[in-house]
């Protein structure tokens, strides 16, 4: 401030020459000069002071004594550098990781969308609530939009500059040398003006594009699919491409990082009125019943919520009246527009974040628990000190303020680096995590680059930090009894009291109990992952290609789709390399289930039994053996009555008998017959032997939605390119997904091994981080009972006596706290179990494993100080300080 | 230097400082020393005012920017700092003493015997 320099440069003057007035002045009066200028600076007052009252006008003392606190903070923070480089490490881990976290929730939930001027983008979704029952149809989101829903609100709102109507996640096969399935978006003509997103190349769409009802094939692509399939060629726009058998012009190419308004990219855009065209047939514009746009609008400058919630509030009302059939309200759900803003995907985030947030603020607890120690240590030699002060008059609050200066220094230090790893890292763990998807996995556009918010969180969360550990050492280090503290006696000071004692070992206690948790949680994961690795599924999983075929979604009818299956496998069956063809409902591990109710005759109630529909073939490719009877002819399709059952199942409906020739009757009353018993293989669900399981024979009505699996015996990509060819020899339009059965086990295995990686690498740091704060309490309980010990031995105790005692004081809380711990975790373990394959509720060697690690490590961090208490010096311990 | 006797001198309340200093200020800018002349002079000398507090009471006022302080030429031509009342200090003078008229007041009204009392 420009003011205050100025009037402080001149205030030596002005004093000056006050008192060289005064000075004259009694002159004057007839004074000697010499007495003169004494009265005059008798009179004017201590001028060093008024000096430093003026110069308080301008700087407030607070802020002198803050930059005081500092120095002295760095100081002292220097002066024992092992101490304060252990406390910024536990609070940049703890800071980073809960930091690196929110980042990753920020991109997926709480960034705006990456377009021009997204605070003024809205996310509009109602929610319909029924008199009875509601006859509401729902394509992807319940709380979206029909089309004439749509057209209401865009052309009777006030309040949007422009209304916005798009369906996302719209599949399409592409015309191409390997006809590629892409997702698009059929969208409103104004999307790419309202979101100011012109694309790169061309155009976007006008609103003559929309005018008739499927009239106008034209399309956007992406950058990305321009780049990856149309080697970037800039002649592009004006060719025409084709999307699910129908030919559109390519008008524009989108902006390069523009992916639409979806977590999931967006590789094309097409007009809305093209979606029966781009749907094969299926006519969800003149559906007024339907929820299957997502709208977004942009608000008109200077409008309120509250006037766009009225505004659209009279529209949804007029909808409701018009609306036939039971009665029905609407009520509207703004947001600011994100990539998860439905109140449907709202729903499903915020517990998940919530759960994924409480687990990474425990390591966060231990880190401040640890520093809290550690704190509490240096306190403790810092005594005489802190006692000196306040026994020449300190302020406590003065104090207090000091040392929550100091904390604040740490924990501003910690999360500033915390956060820069943080920021570094998880880009690059999202980068490893998105490119380890497997393949069956959407490519997921998440930013979790920092902005404000992730700043803000960060800077928030070191505050907090610093007064959580901060806080509690200070006070109790401010309140030291004078007289015992100056004398040195380390034992009678803050921790040393009983209540002291109990405080610390609840710190150290709770801190071992939630590592606890964290690092069974991890071995348990990990122990799941080695089992997921190393299970045998029970059918030769190698060597075998998969096809999915859903024809149905490709305009093909059952007569069609049962012509091209019989024309497709018999190519296939004579290609080269080709050993065995089979046809399935669902591939072996292909998350395909079904299940029905069935009833053995005899016994009430149902049983639940998942089933497939498979050619006879499919036991002998995939190399599963039939103990019992036989498998099904090539004649037998679904009115044939027999089936074939897993021998466990068949152990459990009918324990102790014959199965064959054993009855099962459907919910429709429909009756079969076992014929054959196979061997259990873990078909269904990896990992899991018990599921009841049974195989009807394949038929026509299998054939728009079918499984093929090829054994082959030659290279995959041979056998891959020769499997497209021929079905495209067939149809030169149909779209086939050619895979290896192998990829199948990777999806199941995946989120264990994402999740084991993740979890194994927060168990390292909470193990990290525990072993520092239990290696921290003990060294300041044997440092504070130093004099104690001297005195033991003086008295003659022996040094294994002393070690005892030392080593029982500091593992008491480890004991109770780990205990603790693996009784949390074995409530825990029930919920993981049921969410990842492959672990064991309880499972045994991760349950003593990880206890008595931890219990090795406090015993470590206990025994180096213990062996120093041993070998100190009676008459230096007595001595000491 | 002082031409009455010690014990009838009053030191100044708390707070009252600024008031007068706005008050002085009011007959036209001056600089620090005619200011703690001109207060000792108008209270016939019964009001000591330690003249180094003056200062910090000065940068006080201008901070509030009650008063300003301009470079000017005193007297005797030289150079000195001299201070003025602003238009809000004007306004402040006015408020503060309208304030101080009550106090007084109410002091008053309680150290003198009322009628009460003598009943």
């Amino acid at each position: 401030m420009k003011r205050r320099k100025r009037m402080l440069a001149d205030l030596d003057e002005d004093i000056r020459d006050h008192l060289e007035r005064e000075t004259q002045d009694n002159i004057d009066r007839g004074m000697s000069p010499e007495d003169a200028r004494h009265a005059a600076l008798r009179k004017f007052g201590n001028v060093a002071r008024v000096k430093e009252e003026t110069w308080a006008v301008w700087n407030p003392v607070w802020l002198e004594q803050l930059f005081q606190d500092i120095r002295f903070g760095v100081r002292t923070s220097l002066r024992s550098p092992g101490l304060t480089l252990a406390a910024l490490t536990a609070i940049a881990l703890g800071i980073g990781i809960n930091v690196g976290i929110f980042s990753v929730l920020n991109g997926l939930a709480l960034r705006l969308l990456p377009v021009p001027r997204a605070q003024e983008l809205l996310s509009v979704n109602q929610i319909l609530h029924f008199q009875g029952r509601g006859d509401r149809s729902i394509h992807n989101d319940s709380s979206w939009f029909s089309y004439s829903e749509y057209l209401d609100y865009r052309d009777h709102n006030h309040v949007f500059d422009g209304l916005v109507a798009y369906e996302p996640f719209v599949e399409a096969t592409l015309r191409g040398s390997d006809m590629r399935q892409v997702m698009g978006t059929a969208a409103s003509c104004n999307y790419f003006s309202v979101l100011i997103e012109h694309p790169a190349l061309g155009r976007g769409f006008v609103d003559s594009d929309c005018a008739s009802r499927g009239a106008n094939a034209v399309v956007v692509v992406s950058d990305d699919l321009w780049r990856g399939r149309f080697a970037a060629d800039p002649s592009l726009v004006g060719k025409e491409i084709v999307l699910n058998r129908t030919a559109y012009t390519v008008i524009g190419i989108a902006r390069p990082g523009f992916t639409g308004t979806e977590p999931i990219p967006s590789a094309f855009w097409v007009p809305v009125t093209m979606q029966p065209a781009l749907e094969g047939g299926r006519d969800r514009l003149s559906n007024d019943n339907m929820s299957w746009l997502a709208m977004l609008g942009r608000t008109r400058p200077g409008v309120t919520m509250q006037e766009v919630r009225a505004d659209l509030g009279v529209i949804a009302g007029r909808l409701d009246q018009r609306h036939t059939g039971p009665k029905r309200t609407t009520s509207l759900a703004l947001h600011a527009a994100t990539f998860f803003s439905s109140p449907e995907q709202r729903s499903t985030l915020i517990p998940v974040a919530s759960v994924v947030l409480a687990a990474f603020a425990l390591v966060l607890l231990i880190s401040c628990a640890n520093v809290a120690n550690l704190l509490l240590a240096r306190a403790s030699v810092r005594q005489r000190e802190i006692a000196l002060r306040l026994s020449m008059g300190a302020g406590r609050w003065r104090l207090v303020r000091q040392l929550l200066t100091e904390s604040l220094l740490l924990s501003l230090a910690g999360g500033a680096l915390g956060s820069l790893i943080a920021f570094w890292s998880f880009t690059r763990i999202m980068r490893l995590v998105t490119s380890h998807l497997p393949s069956g996995f959407p490519p997921i556009a998440v930013n979790v680059a920092p902005n404000l918010q992730v700043l803000v969180y960060a800077l928030a969360l070191s505050l907090f930090t610093g007064i959580a550990f901060g806080l509690f050492p200070a006070l109790r280090s401010s309140r030291p009894d004078l007289n015992t503290a100056i004398k040195g006696d380390g034992t009678q000071f803050g921790a040393g009291r009983k209540s002291g004692r109990l405080l610390l070992d609840l710190l150290v206690g709770s801190q071992v109990a939630v590592c606890m948790v964290l690092l069974l949680a991890a071995g348990l994961l990990l122990r799941g992952l080695y089992q997921a690795q190393t299970v045998d599924p029970g059918f030769e999983i190698k060597g075998v290609a998969t096809i999915f075929m859903y024809l149905g979604r490709q305009g093909y009818d059952q007569t069609r789709a049962t012509q091209f299956m019989r024309g497709f496998r018999e190519r296939i069956q004579d290609l080269p390399g080709v050993t065995a063809v089979a046809q399935a409902e669902c591939a072996p591990l292909s998350h395909d289930f079904s299940a029905g109710q069935f009833t053995v005759p005899g016994h009430s109630g149902t049983v639940q039994i998942e089933y497939n529909h498979i050619s006879p073939d499919y036991f002998s490719l995939l190399g599963i053996p039939i103990v019992r009877g036989r498998s099904f002819r090539p004649d037998e399709a679904h009115d044939a009555p027999g089936i074939i059952v897993t021998e466990s199942t068949a152990r459990r409906l009918w324990p102790g008998q014959d199965p064959l020739g054993k009855a099962l009757r459907e919910d429709s009353g429909r009756e079969y017959f076992v014929i054959g018993v196979t061997k259990d293989a873990q078909v269904a669900h990896l990992g899991q032997l018990d599921t009841n399981y049974l195989y009807f024979p394949v038929g026509p009505e299998d054939d728009s939605r079918s499984y093929v699996l090829v054994r082959y015996e030659i290279g995959f990509t041979d056998v891959a390119k020769s499997i497209r060819d021929s079905a495209q020899s067939i149809d030169p339009d149909v779209s086939v997904d050619v895979g290896r059965l192998e990829d199948y086990l990777e999806v199941w295995r995946a989120p264990s091994r994402i999740v084991a990686a993740l979890s194994g690498a927060l168990g390292a740091l909470a193990l990290l981080l525990c072993s520092i704060g239990v290696y921290g309490m003990v060294s300041y309980s044997v440092s504070r009972s130093v004099r104690d010990i001297g005195i033991r031995m003086a008295l003659g105790a022996d040094g294994a006596q002393v070690m005892r005692h030392v080593l029982w004081q500091a593992m008491r809380p480890v004991l109770i706290g780990g205990i603790v711990g693996v009784v949390l975790c074995a409530a825990v373990s029930g919920v993981l179990s049921s969410m990842m394959f492959g672990l064991g509720t309880h499972d045994p060697i991760a349950f003593v494993s990880v206890p008595l690690f931890l219990l090795a490590v406090a015993f470590v961090a206990t025994f180096i100080p213990g062996r120093r208490a041993m070998r100190v010096d009676p008459m230096v311990a007595l001595r000491c300080e | 230097m002082s031409t009455k006797e010690q014990s009838e001198r009053v030191e100044l309340l708390q707070g009252t400082l600024d008031l007068l200093i706005l008050r002085t200020l009011q007959l036209g800018p001056m600089h620090g020393h005619a200011i703690a002349k001109a207060i000792e002079f108008r209270s016939d000398e019964v009001l000591q005012v330690e003249q180094g507090s003056l200062y910090p009471a000065l940068h006080r006022l201008i901070k509030r920017r009650w008063i300003s302080a301009e470079e000017g030429t005193s007297e005797n031509n030289r150079r000195a700092k001299f201070y003025a009342l602003t238009a809000k200090g004007r306004r402040q003078l006015a408020v503060e003493t309208s304030k101080w008229g009550k106090l007084a007041q109410a002091i008053a009204q309680i150290l003198q015997p009322g009628e009460q009392e003598e009943a």
